[in-house]
């Protein structure tokens, strides 16, 4: 990709600040703390805004210069929940709201969500569904002519606590009918809605996450998404956008990672040389090499295709897959070039790994990921129901 | 070759091999019999903002508008007369 002069000029302040906001991380780290410091300073440099329209304050920026301006704040900043909590708050409510929200909805709450002072978050998954989206058990259900009545739960709410706005994904019609789900903006102080407390977890410690209960929770039909029922597609927009911004940081991690491992190859000696003259090391840092720049190139390719309207569903699985895993790859192998300093948590890899292991979970893991790369390619589809008249 | 008819075609040929294009009535309900599923109504809107070039990324969408053939023709007409 070719970048030019502005497009640099975000990047590099990008950057800048990621340095500065990611002082501290292992303290945070340690006892899961959000950095609201951290925070308010991505939102006074803007980046909330990036691919928001200037009418309600936002850069108005692509979204290959949003992914690009991201990726450097992934390999600037080492606080990588801050930078999870700041990805998620942007496709989360801001995303859906810019393409499907009515004049209303964007008026109301794009200027906060494009701030910072409105923090967003979603609610798609739950206990027992997991990434069976299609299936999920949250209901909508209206409440005369101007509301829906939701009624749930949900689980792994990713900025859930912080959150002062949410985008709660509920059916509205039969299990398993794309017509079937709706997407609710669902402000936090909402009655009925509650918010529960900060759930421990493996990585991405300083970005928190929760569980949501939603009782009898009214909310207006002025506040649905799109249209009735298609809260499917508000999600797959949402999707497309989360896997690459949101992996797209990792792609800066890893290119951070990897030059902290070229470094120490060519300073670290043993048996009187640097371990980079090794060739069982320099292989490994030659496949994490290979590991980002094919991570970069799926994740950029893809939205290229987006924007160029082609279908990119295919694409998107591969990306998602291929860099999630690949982060894990590049962390774990860090450690190793690193030996016993690299288990240390004071070095910050072992975190990096932590933190690696979630992208294979989250936004689809790998294994639905193969599933729905292989349903795309017309696998395991079922036979139609026929009989002698034709379809019924 | 009428656009009811395109689009049918494409239909049976992804989501129907074993169906004639004669079989598939235009109010055929696609989405409640799970003929499409979440996964092919993807394909099935890209295909038709390909084929008949409607900007399916900006324009209002739903689920519904594909829900049958005749649905799908209403909404190319509206989408492409706006």
């Amino acid at each position: 990709m070719q970048w030019n002069e502005d497009q640099k000029a975000l990047r590099a302040a990008a950057a800048a600040l990621g340095a500065v906001i990611g002082d501290g991380h292992l303290e945070r780290d340690a006892d899961a703390s959000f950095s609201r410091d951290g925070w308010k300073r991505l939102c006074e440099a803007g980046l909330p805004g990036l691919p928001f329209e200037p009418e309600y304050g936002g850069l108005g920026q692509s979204l290959s210069t949003t992914m690009y301006v991201l990726e450097g704040l992934g390999h600037s900043c080492r606080d990588a929940g801050l930078n999870f909590s700041a990805s998620t708050h942007l496709v989360s409510a801001g995303v859906p709201v810019q393409r499907f929200g009515s004049a209303e909805l964007k008026r109301r709450f794009l200027p906060g969500i494009v701030d910072g002072s409105t923090i967003g978050a979603h609610a798609i998954t739950e206990a027992d569904g997991g990434s069976d989206v299609m299936g999920m058990r949250t209901t909508a259900v209206p409440d005369g002519e101007d509301a829906f009545v939701l009624n749930g739960s949900k689980a792994f709410v990713s900025n859930g606590p912080i959150a002062d706005l949410i985008v709660v994904y509920a059916r509205t019609g039969r299990p398993g009918n794309p017509a079937g789900l709706t997407a609710f903006l669902v402000e936090r102080d909402t009655p009925g809605l509650t918010v529960g407390r900060p759930i421990a977890k493996m990585g991405l410690r300083s970005s928190p996450l929760c569980e949501l209960f939603l009782d009898d929770v009214r909310v207006p039909r002025s506040q649905v998404i799109g249209s009735v029922g298609a809260g499917f597609l508000v999600l797959d927009h949402v999707m497309k956008w989360e896997i690459l911004c949101s992996f797209v940081i990792n792609v800066g991690e890893m290119q951070h990672r990897l030059e902290q491992c070229v470094s120490y190859a060519r300073t670290r000696r043993q048996f009187g040389r640097h371990i980079g003259s090794y060739q069982s090391v320099s292989n490994l840092i030659v496949g994490m090499r290979i590991d980002v720049e094919t991570s970069r190139k799926w994740l950029y390719d893809t939205a290229e295709k987006i924007v160029g309207r082609e279908n990119a569903a295919v694409d998107v699985a591969i990306s998602k897959l291929v860099v999630s895993e690949a982060n894990v790859r590049s962390a774990l192998t860090a450690i190793q070039i690193y030996g016993g300093h690299g288990y240390m948590a004071e070095v910050g890899l072992e975190k990096e790994l932590r933190n690696a292991v979630a992208g294979t979970l989250y936004s689809g893991t790998t294994q639905i990921q193969q599933q729905r790369i292989a349903a795309l390619m017309g696998l395991g589809r079922p036979a139609p129901a026929r009989t002698e008249q034709g379809l019924e | 070759m009428s656009v009811a008819t395109v689009i049918k075609q494409h239909i049976v040929s992804e989501y129907a091999p074993d169906t004639s294009v004669d079989e598939l009535p235009s109010s055929y309900d696609l989405l409640d019999t799970g003929l499409v599923d979440s996964l092919a109504l993807l394909g099935l809107i890209t295909w038709v903002g390909e084929r008949f070039g409607v900007p399916v990324d900006e324009v209002e969408i739903s689920p519904d508008d594909f829900r049958s053939v005749d649905a799908i023709l209403r909404f190319i007409e509206i989408t492409k007369s706006a």
